[in-house]
């Protein structure tokens, strides 16, 4: 995966992470994926066509989901309801969303997908082309995000 | 023609009287709801909203000549933005359109200018910004 498709995402993580939470984002190494391994609880699914194919997993616990909309939408979410996963798609809509514009800037063409929400306990993601997710660990100061991103270059 | 106040911001009031009435279209509940809040205290009318483009056009189509404005999002799931913008322009073409979008410049905030939107807000939903960029189309 060419690290020139990743940095926009990593550098659209931070600008709209601080924009709207307002804390002090920090990145954890960097690590690759082996196929099948566990999510954390909640995954906002995006999936990616154009200079590439693939997706965008954005993995939290319910309880990082749980503060993330809360702080968001300025009151206590004590549910993961609605209102929450509609907020928790909203913010990976708003990552992605600056990471393409970033990409097309460079003359890239991205398309995306509205976001897709999977929740539940002992969650398994596999892909069936071969492909191996890169992991953006993100330290929000309300609980960690991984940004798993699987792209194929066509 | 709208009200502007002291700080040049605009206000939800027309110079004829009445308000600015505004339809919200986005598949997403936490930007209508914000974007509802932001509005509302700007004393715009919010008449409608919408969570979906077929349910957004069904809208518009019931209350015709009762929307001045419509707020619409760009990526929304089966009918997108610029399609449910074509449909709105066949239905109305004196409402003003501004899209709501995550993506900045991209392709797809350009083709919503040249079917008739008459700008665009970039996500995330900030007061300050959403008022400003209304101002800034109204004006």
């Amino acid at each position: 995966m060419r690290i020139e498709y990743i940095n926009p995402f990593i550098e659209a993580s931070f600008d709209i992470l601080n924009e709207v939470l307002k804390t002090n984002v920090k990145r954890n190494e960097l690590y690759l994926k082996k196929l099948g391994e566990s999510m954390k609880g909640v995954a906002v699914v995006i999936g990616v066509t154009g200079k590439v194919t693939g997706r965008i997993v954005f993995d939290m616990t319910e309880e990082t989901a749980l503060k993330l909309a809360s702080k968001m939408n300025g009151e206590n979410i004590k549910e993961f309801d609605e209102m929450a996963r509609s907020t928790i798609g909203e913010l990976a809509n708003m990552i992605t969303g600056r990471a393409v514009t970033r990409l097309e800037k460079d003359n890239l063409s991205f398309y995306f997908t509205p976001p897709t929400i999977i929740s539940g306990e002992n969650l398994h993601i596999y892909e069936f082309s071969g492909m191996e997710a890169l992991i953006i660990p993100l330290d929000t100061g309300l609980g960690i995000i991984e940004i798993n991103i699987a792209f194929k270059e066509n | 023609m709208i009200i502007f106040d002291e700080n040049g911001l605009p206000t939800g009031r027309k110079v004829t009287g009445g308000r600015v009435r505004v339809v919200i279209i986005d598949d997403s509940q936490f930007v209508i709801k914000h974007l509802m809040q932001i509005l509302l205290s700007r004393d715009f009318e919010v008449v409608g909203t919408a969570e979906n483009g077929k349910e957004g056009i069904e809208l518009v189509k019931k209350l015709k000549g009762q929307v001045d404005l419509v707020t619409l999002d760009i990526t929304m799931p089966e009918m997108d933005g610029i399609q449910v913008l074509k449909e709105i322009k066949l239905i109305d073409p004196n409402i003003i359109v501004v899209m709501v979008t995550a993506l900045g410049t991209a392709e797809a905030v350009k083709e919503a200018i040249k079917y008739g939107a008459k700008g665009y807000i970039v996500k995330p939903i900030d007061r300050e910004k959403v008022i400003e960029r209304i101002g800034q189309i109204l004006r």
